[in-house]
């Protein structure tokens, strides 16, 4: 099938030049074919986070690649393919007539590998019905991947022939198919916690046509979009050990579809009226048997209005207000006898953004942005879960200095107000407020100086500091603290050499206070160090000839929990149930640790302008350490024990050590 | 009174008559073939590129060829050519508005560049030639000076870092010779209506859904958060935790789910795996809390998404 579609989409995208070619005429391009060889020191984990987007075959292959450009005075076309059989092969063709119309069409492979070899007492993984009764014999169980292959294929054509009008139509498709975790209780709520294998067999369909009409002062367009999407598995039927209803329901097939105007005119003083108007309708078509019979099908309409007006009457001021409204309206059918609710919101915008040069060089912008969220729950009938309303005000300043050839300096400064308008008593009273509504204040700052010397010596550095306090919160997320450096600098040594590093440095705190099931406080301080940086170097060591390139990679994380628990959580029969435990042996040191060590080095030989050959090495190795994954345990405490579980390994062992030694040819033409 | 009027107009209109002759002297244009002479391989690059294509109504090589941009070049050559000597040149002694005016006044009713006004970058004084070069691209799409993102973290190290992490979008995974995703998959640096973030689209979750059609719904059990914000618990650049989650769970569950029972409580080190903790262990080992509610997107069975 695959290869029907490659080469109908071959033929389909050389006929246009079937006698275009005919006349003077560029055609250059490549095809190349490389070796790998690849060992894999990890367990199966490890195999899976090598190859986390790419398809590196242990004990190596052979990867081809190809590139065709075909250029005249009126027509072009591009042919680039490559990984040919490999789950990351890509071909595209994108071609056209010069201002008249341009077309592609494309066929591209991506996986995610999350864990191979993964387990479960089930039978049937992959398929909507698990079989089977749980045990602790995991050494036993049947084994699978935790992998998911997207395949999109499609084509656009955009036809200006007619300008100033124009239409531009595009087509995609995506499989999308393989298994990936999810889980479920044994009873429902509470009870044995069931890792599961979710089937993944998605079709997405999207047809995309906009057509318009572009000519100064105006723009004018009007866009549809349609989306289908299709799950071939319906619910995942779990065995009988599981409680009503034994099935875990899988995404339902839904279909979207948007109308959007978009419209720009240009007013005197160099000003820009723009507006953008979409209104969008969802809707969702479950096969659940017993959600039908309750009346349910899923509806969401969404309408967003933009307004704004740009202008630079002058040439030190450019200045923009601007209005954005966005409703999202779930007009779902209310189940009957099921206790659900259904959320619509709200957001209106409003804004002005200011960009002023100044004298010596100088060049202050700043803005200021208000921000109304109304939300509702449809069906709640708790007055605690009544979701607040919320004001946001927004300012920002950056101030950008290049007085000097050299140098560039950039200071910036953003503030975020977050006022939180809880509708009902009981919910403004509840000491427990949800970090994405609660009030908030939010301070960033930034300082980026960027030097370049000589004009191939350049070097960069970024500072970053964000805090956001949650001040009416007192059980919740209650303090976000960020920092961040970067720094990056490339010289480029005449025609024979090239060297280029970066570094990063990135700091993260979390802190929140909570309260215990039993009323008692606890505290978490959550901190993640992360520093990384890079070094490389292209060398011409024989001009025109010879070149070598080494790149080293490494990056690093560290996280810890710092708790601080209640007296009254401790002791016989406390939550850590763990006599001995205090506060200073219950941290997790372990949260996400992981190192990545990475370097490659490559010669390139170019034998003739059109043939060259290259031969190299890398090496990659990733250490990974969590306190929720070390020591992995398939069937922790065992069933049918209420604190036991049934796990089946994903992201367990995701550590390891690669050794890739790869070398090919190159042919261009 | 009225003479006064007069005088200042005739002075006025002198001025503009004196200006507009010797801007007429300096209009002179030398023709691209002049520039060729000492400019060969910009020249020859120019031809190759779109820009150098006739085919294409008010390219360059329909109107004054390299003068089109770079404006009337009879004087530069006059004084013997010199970087910026009378002629413009997309240098930083020329302000941002006009080197994006010289670009704007071919492009500005373009679809890829109508938003432009609107654009975060053209707010911050960035231009036109800081991302895109007519004669040394080395993106023939788009005619970007490097490819993405390399192009895009030079100035956005903040978010380099972040997809550097151990989750991420494919947006570093460089195949051979395509990438899984690009910035520009999810955002328009020209601008869109969505002003300071540039997405490509309305709303955070309209651009999310685009790829994650299976999480759009709608659920009959909506997880409120899920429809509101996907970015809520998402870091979208990159994360230290699996399934680029913000926090790790379950403190990212509890910073907000703080409710009596197992939500509201403490699971530590001595809940993991070889921890002596005998009770509270599921909920933190594994996935933790996303072992029992698997359909935390939301979910056609149960408001507590674990069916």
């Amino acid at each position: 099938m695959k290869i029907k579609i490659i080469v109908f989409a071959l033929i389909i995208g050389l006929v246009p030049f079937s006698s275009a070619f005919s006349q003077d005429k560029t055609i250059e391009g490549e095809v190349s074919l490389e070796a790998i060889l690849v060992d894999v020191d990890g367990k199966e984990g490890g195999k899976a986070k090598f190859t986390e987007y790419r398809d590196l075959r242990e004990d190596g292959g052979f990867y081809g690649r190809a590139r065709l450009n075909l250029d005249t005075d009126k027509y072009f076309l591009n042919f680039n393919a490559g990984d040919f059989g490999y789950d990351t092969q890509y071909y595209k063709i994108h071609g056209g007539m010069w201002g008249k119309f341009k077309f592609d069409l494309f066929y591209n492979e991506v996986p995610h590998n999350i864990a191979f070899d993964a387990r479960t007492p089930f039978m049937g993984a992959g398929s909507d019905t698990l079989t089977g009764t749980p045990n602790t014999n995991f050494p036993a169980w049947n084994t699978f991947d935790y992998s998911v292959e997207r395949r999109q294929y499609g084509g656009g054509l955009k036809i200006d022939i007619i300008k100033p009008f124009f239409v531009d139509v595009s087509f995609h498709r995506e499989e999308r198919e393989g298994i990936k975790p999810t889980g479920a209780a044994q009873t429902s709520p509470g009870g044995v916690a069931f890792e599961l294998p979710e089937p993944v067999d998605y079709v997405t369909n999207n047809l995309k046509v906009e057509a318009g009409y572009a000519k100064k002062p105006f723009f004018l367009s009007l866009g549809y979009i349609r989306s289908d999407f299709n799950n071939s598995n319906t619910s995942l039927n779990l065995p009988a050990n599981f409680n009503a209803p034994n099935a875990l329901s899988l995404p339902p097939d839904n279909t979207y579809q948007k109308g959007a105007f978009k419209g720009a005119v240009r007013l005197p003083f160099n000003s820009r009226f723009s507006t953008n108007i979409g209104f969008s309708k969802g809707e969702s078509d479950t096969s659940i048997v017993s959600l039908i019979s309750s009346g349910y099908r899923g509806k969401v309409d969404t309408q967003n209005y933009d307004i704004s007006l740009t202008s630079n009457p002058v040439r030190f001021l450019d200045a923009k207000a601007y209005y954005k409204f966005y409703k999202r309206n779930n007009k779902s059918d209310d189940p009957l006898g099921v206790a659900n609710a259904f959320l619509d919101y709200r957001i209106g915008t409003v804004g002005g953004d200011l960009g002023l040069k100044l004298p010596l060089n100088f060049y202050l912008s700043g803005g200021y942005k208000y921000i109304k969220t109304k939300r509702h729950k449809k069906g709640e009938t708790d007055p605690v879960e009544i979701l607040p309303f919320n004001t946001d005000n927004m300012y920002f300043g950056n101030l950008k200095w290049s007085g000097l050839e050299f140098l560039d300096v950039r200071v910036g400064y953003e503030k975020f107000d977050r006022d939180a308008n809880y509708q009902t008593f009981e919910s403004e009273a509840n000491p427990a407020k949800r970090y994405y509504y609660a009030a908030q204040n939010k301070d960033t700052y930034k300082a980026i100086v960027d030097i370049f010397p000589l004009e191939n010596l350049n070097f960069g550095l970024e500072y970053r500091y964000k805090q956001i306090d949650y001040s009416d919160t007192t059980f919740g997320l209650g303090k976000d603290k960020r920092q961040e450096i970067g720094t990056s600098a490339d010289y480029i040594i005449g025609k024979i050499a090239k060297v280029y590093g970066y570094g990063d440095f990135g700091w993260i705190r979390f802190n929140q206070l909570q309260s215990s099931g039993a009323g008692l406080p606890w505290e978490a301080d959550q901190r993640e160090r992360s520093w990384g940086y890079g070094v490389g170097t292209e060398v011409y060591v024989i001009p025109k000839k010879l070149m070598l390139i080494f790149q080293h990679d490494y990056l690093k994380s560290n996280g810890y929990v710092d708790y601080t628990l209640n007296a009254g959580l401790f002791g016989a029969g406390g939550l850590p149930a763990f006599p001995a435990a205090n506060n200073e042996n219950i941290d997790i040191p372990r949260w996400d640790d992981y190192t990545l060590y990475c370097f490659k080095i490559k010669a390139v030989y170019n034998f003739t302008e059109s043939l060259a050959a290259s031969i190299g090495y890398a090496y990659e190795r990733f250490r990974y350490s969590d306190a929720q994954l070390d020591g992995y345990n398939f069937a922790p405490l065992g069933p049918p024990n209420s604190n036991a579980a049934s796990l089946t390994g994903a992201y367990k062992d995701q550590s390891y050590n690669a050794n890739l030694v790869f070398g090919g040819v190159t042919y261009r033409f | 009174m009225l003479s006064r009027v007069l005088i200042l107009l005739s002075i006025f209109l002198g001025l503009v008559l004196i200006t507009q002759n010797s801007l007429r002297a300096d209009s002179e244009f030398a023709g691209s073939e002049v520039c060729k002479d000492c400019h060969e391989a910009y020249y020859n690059k120019l031809m190759k590129s779109v820009h150098g294509k006739k085919a294409v109504p008010g390219n360059p090589e329909n109107r004054e060829g390299c003068e089109s941009c770079h404006g009337p070049g009879a004087q530069h050559v006059e004084k013997g050519g010199g970087r910026g000597v009378a002629i413009f040149v997309f240098s930083r002694k020329e302000s941002f508005t006009a080197r994006d005016s010289k670009c704007l006044t071919c492009h500005e009713d373009m679809r890829g560049v109508v938003n432009w006004n609107l654009s975060m970058h053209k707010t911050a004084g960035i231009s036109c030639d800081m991302c895109h070069s007519i004669h040394m691209a080395k993106e023939q799409k788009d005619l970007l000076k490097e490819r993405e993102p390399t192009l895009c973290f030079s100035c956005h190290k903040n978010i380099r870092a972040q997809t550097n992490k151990q989750s991420h979008h494919p947006i570093n995974e460089a195949f051979v010779g395509r990438q899984a995703l690009k910035c520009s998959s999810c955002h328009n640096p020209m601008g869109t209506s969505n002003i300071k973030a540039m997405i490509r689209a309305d709303s955070v979750n309209d651009l999310c859904y685009k790829c994650h059609a299976e999480k759009r719904g709608p659920y009959a059990f909506e997880h409120p958060p899920v429809p509101e914000n996907c970015l809520h618990c998402h870091e979208i650049h990159g994360s230290n935790h699996s399934r680029l989650l913000t926090r790790k769970v379950p403190l990212l569950c509890q910073s907000c789910h703080n409710d009596g029972g197992h939500p509201g409580n403490p699971y530590t080190n001595l809940h993991s795996f070889p921890g002596p903790a005998t009770s509270g262990k599921n909920r933190f080992f594994g996935r933790s809390c996303l072992n029992c509610h698997g359909n935390i997107h939301g979910s056609s069975l149960s408001e507590f998404f674990v069916r």
